[in-house]
């Protein structure tokens, strides 16, 4: 019931906070159109007026990209070096508003307003930041503990056969549950964050942790059904993506209207993901702990 | 008496096993070389050893004073022989590392000892610490006509890095492993002004040459072992101590090779009147159906359009990984392919290189070419077909890869490996293995000689290159065919097919492409549609039709196109106007410029320099055409959902 109830006022809260959400967007999109569009401008001027263009109607054509030679460099170079760049812009840049976000779907009903948005932005911006690379890390070395030993140990032990395929299988789904425990420590530590009056690092990672842990029965699998929603979101959106090839120009505007339309939709289910965790964690907050047996405190 | 007789009854013996017919009916070839061997594999000490008679006939008009063996095997001696010279590496530092072949006895047919007149040669590179090429002074010069025998005790050591050779723990693969014969080539053959022997040293990229001869062998070794042969196994017997004796034939090859190892899972197949051995590891044994499939559509192919595969034994071999150096090489009746444990549906490398491997049994196996002095006439025309192959039967676009949205011809390949080097001009396409400078070895004998090959079919037509082939086959087969000679029937086909369309003979196309370092590259430069003031003016000075709107009749339009390279072919050019109207134009490719103007369609809406793309020496396609309203829907739409991806994939990554 607990989980409904959060899960709702979740949703609702992300709803209400659909300015953040269209400033996460907007920004978004202009940072990776700054990467995006000088690219595409060197494939227009690689191809110039050249009718190759239609043996890429089916596909890579390898030829084809071969025969772009210098112009091929600096695509290629975009890719390697711009590409980092921007995801690591990117990831300052989802940081920062993720404090405005929080901010906007904490307890108040109040839609906060574009200034106060970006206050909190800034406010949060150095907690948030280091959350983010403290889960992260954490991330990485339980991939390494759960993932990449047990196959690694199996894959040196002789061919990959059929067992090391099972170990793969299981030890993804053992990570796959450890990183939902992950997630919901940081959403805790940041709802924390954002609604404690002194704001400290430490104190955040170890209320996400004991919050976790400590609502276990009720967090996880709250948090379960928000990533099993993302996940069939996400994996619908790239389906559909993939296979829609518009082959006119007023096509192509469609779908990069619709392909914005869904990143919105994405935007707004992460921040029913943090509205869900927020409410969670003010219900919890208002349940006072049964007294010990004996009575005194 | 009795002493002089014996030989000569044993050599007769050997002579006459060696000319009769076991496989085929007739003898392929004229046999001028032929080889005896009674061999025993030492698993522990990772030698050969044992005993080869063989003979040499002196077919020339002369009188020769010398034979000429190869001893492969010595390159592996020390990292100072031209092998590893070349390659700067070494064959590792353990005795049991190197490789060698040492003669312990050498006779001839009399039973004279020539130990005493036996040397090596440098021909190549006079690096006195190679011992790859064994001269022996006859003690009596061979007149025409003569057959010179000889009976040698020999012991090869194999390498334990394998490079097409070699051992690997339990897994041998035993190739140049004899002494074998050079060949003798009488003046005129191959454009030879004088006779002599041409036998090379052992070189780092380079392939073989040799005699197409009878190979009669006996091989002795565990019995556990599976053995591969390019030869048919006449007899298998149990000898002592869980040894087996195989006994092997084969007629009219160029080279003996075989494999020994206990892991080898043996398949059998068959092609006609081919039957087909495969060994391979256990762990790939999901692919036998695959490899079947590639060897079978190159025996159709080839035999279709080259001429028959005239033996009725074919064996082939997926090294497992720890031979690895043995993949990927051909012994006409035996070669190795190359794949991997896993090896997706989609990918298609272990079929490429079986297909490959198995063309080599025409181009160099039957069509016995030189590989040390002309190796485009096998790799290069080698790649070419097993591109035609590839591409026939995985797909025109797909032959080497078939990925949903990544799609690769196999002849894709060759050409970029060509037209994208930076070295693709630094030496013409007819310059002796070894000589290729900066690693332009494989770029130059593989690829750009398979691109000139598909550019030579892009003027003559598919059906005339095939005829081209049948023609080569006919007159070549079990002969040694030079790079002239391949010209001389492209010349002869080409001139009865066109007539003087292209002029008195095809030599100008091997004098750009074979023998020329330039390249090739066509450009539309510009299109220009101007509406004519004269027909303008005519048109408000004309009562009837002033001001009526002007109709497209009234353009000039004008195609402006530019030869870039050096090379000049003669090239199509489609040319597309907005009233639907289509011209093909044929331009001979000479000018460094060209321009065709046209009154009467209206404006060009599009031109296109080779629209089937079928010169695939051109280095830039992209310039090939040009339009007046280039396609930017294919740049936007993958902008966009570029732009989709990357913004899923922060937002994903962040928390």
């Amino acid at each position: 019931m607990k989980i409904f109830k959060s899960l709702s006022s979740g949703a609702l809260r992300s709803l209400r906070s659909w300015k953040g959400v269209l400033i996460i967007w907007f920004f978004s999109l202009i940072l990776i159109s700054v990467f995006v569009i000088p690219m595409k401008g060197t494939m227009r001027t690689g191809f110039g007026s050249s009718m190759i263009t239609e043996r890429l109607r089916d596909g890579l054509d390898i030829e084809v990209i071969s025969d772009l030679g210098p112009y091929l460099a600096s695509l290629a170079s975009y890719f390697f070096s711009g590409f980092f760049f921007v995801i690591f812009l990117g990831i300052l840049l989802n940081t920062f508003f993720a404090g405005g976000l929080f901010q906007s779907i904490k307890g108040s009903k109040d839609i906060i307003s574009v200034p106060c948005f970006f206050r909190a932005s800034a406010r949060y911006f150095w907690y948030f930041l280091g959350l983010y690379f403290m889960i992260i890390f954490m991330i990485i070395f339980f991939a390494f503990l759960i993932v990449g030993l047990p196959v690694g140990l199996t894959l040196q032990s002789g061919t990959p056969g059929p067992m090391t395929f099972i170990i793969g299988i299981i030890a993804v789904l053992v990570f796959s549950m450890a990183e939902v425990i992950f997630l919901l420590v940081a959403d805790y530590a940041r709802a924390w964050l954002v609604s404690s009056e002194k704001p400290a690092f430490f104190k955040a990672l170890g209320f996400g942790f004991s919050e976790t842990f400590g609502h276990f029965a009720s967090s996880f699998p709250m948090m379960l059904i928000l990533m099993v929603i993302q996940l069939l979101f996400g994996a619908l959106v790239i389906l559909v993506i993939r296979s829609w090839t518009p082959v006119t120009g007023g096509g192509v505007f469609l779908l990069f209207i619709t392909t914005q339309i869904l990143f919105y939709i994405k935007t707004l289910l992460k921040a029913w993901r943090f509205g869900s965790v927020t409410s969670l964690k003010e219900t919890n907050k208002n349940i006072v702990p049964p007294n010990p047996p004996g009575g005194a405190l | 008496m009795k002493k002089k007789v014996m030989p000569f009854v044993v050599l007769l013996t050997f002579a006459g096993s060696l000319h009769s017919q076991i496989i085929n009916k007739e003898p392929l070839s004229p046999r001028i070389t032929g080889y005896n061997i009674d061999v025993k594999l030492d698993t522990a000490a990772k030698t050969v050893s044992g005993t080869m008679k063989a003979f040499w006939v002196n077919t020339s008009s002369g009188t020769v004073p010398d034979i000429q063996l190869h001893m492969y095997m010595n390159a592996f001696r020390s990292r100072n022989s031209t092998l590893y010279k070349e390659s700067g590496g070494s064959p590792g530092k353990k005795d049991l590392d190197l490789g060698w072949i040492n003669i312990s006895s050498f006779t001839d047919g009399n039973g004279t000892d020539l130990m005493p007149l036996i040397h090596y040669i440098h021909p190549d590179d006079a690096n006195s610490a190679d011992s790859t090429v064994l001269q022996v002074i006859l003690p009596k010069p061979a007149r025409p006509g003569d057959t010179v025998f000889i009976n040698v005790d020999f012991e090869t050591k194999l390498p334990s890095r394998i490079r097409r050779t070699g051992f690997s723990g339990e897994y041998f693969f035993v190739a140049q492993w004899f002494p074998k014969f050079g060949v003798y080539e009488p003046s005129g053959m191959r454009q030879r002004s004088q006779s002599g022997w041409n036998c090379h040293q052992f070189h780092v990229n380079s392939e073989f040459y040799a005699n197409h001869s009878v190979y009669d062998v006996k091989i002795t070794l565990p019995e556990r072992y599976v053995v591969g042969s390019g030869g048919m196994l006449i007899n298998e017997s149990v000898a002592d101590s869980n040894l087996k004796t195989l006994t092997l034939r084969a007629e009219d090859i160029v080279d003996f090779a075989w494999t020994a190892w206990p892991g080898y899972k043996v398949f059998t197949d068959k092609w006609e009147h081919v039957s087909i051995t495969l060994l391979l590891p256990e762990a790939r044994v999901k692919q036998v159906d695959r490899q079947f499939t590639a060897v079978k559509n190159a025996l159709e192919y080839l035999t279709k359009n080259v001429g028959p595969f005239p033996w009725p034994h074919l064996t082939f071999v997926d090294p497992p990984t720890i031979g690895s150096g043995a993949s990927g090489m051909e012994y006409t009746t035996l070669f190795t392919s190359m794949s991997a444990d896993r090896m997706p549906e989609w990918m298609h490398m272990g079929e490429m290189v079986t297909v490959h491997e198995f063309g080599h049994a025409y181009f160099m196996g039957i069509l016995a070419s030189n590989e040390f002095e002309e190796p485009w006439m096998d790799e290069g025309i080698n790649s070419f077909w097993e591109a035609r192959i590839m591409d026939h039967y995985y797909g025109e676009n797909s032959g080497l890869m078939d990925y949903r949205y990544l799609k690769i011809p196999d002849k894709a390949y060759s050409r970029l490996t060509y037209t994208k080097s930076d070295n693709r001009q630094v030496v013409s396409n007819n310059e002796y293995s070894w000589n290729y400078p900066h690693g332009t070895y494989g770029m130059m004998s593989y690829n750009k000689a398979a691109t000139w090959l598909y550019s030579l079919m892009g003027v003559i037509g598919e059906k005339t290159t095939n005829e081209v082939f049948r023609e080569y086959y006919r007159k070549w087969a079990f002969r040694h065919p030079s790079g002239k000679d391949f010209v001389n029937v492209v010349n002869e086909v080409v001139t009865k097919t066109y007539g003087d369309k292209f002029g008195a003979d095809m030599n100008w196309f091997f004098d750009e492409t074979l023998y020329g370092t330039g390249i090739c590259d066509y450009r539309v430069s510009n299109l220009i549609n101007k509406k004519l003031p004269s027909e303008k003016k005519m048109q408000e000075n004309d009562s009837l039709s002033k001001g009526l709107p002007l109709n497209d009749s009234l353009y000039k339009a004008v195609v402006q196109m530019e030869r870039l390279g050096e090379v000049m072919l003669p090239v199509d050019v489609l040319v597309h106007f907005k009233n639907g109207d289509e011209i093909l134009e044929n331009w001979d490719g000479k000018a460094r410029y060209k321009d065709f103007t046209y009154l009467g369609h209206g404006k060009i809406e599009w031109v296109k320099i080779d629209p089937e793309y079928k010169n695939r020496m051109d280095v830039n396609f992209i310039n090939n055409s040009r339009t007046e309203d280039p396609d930017r829907v294919l740049i936007r739409r993958f902008a966009d959902k570029l732009i989709f991806l990357m913004q899923l994939y922060i937002s994903a990554i962040t928390l």
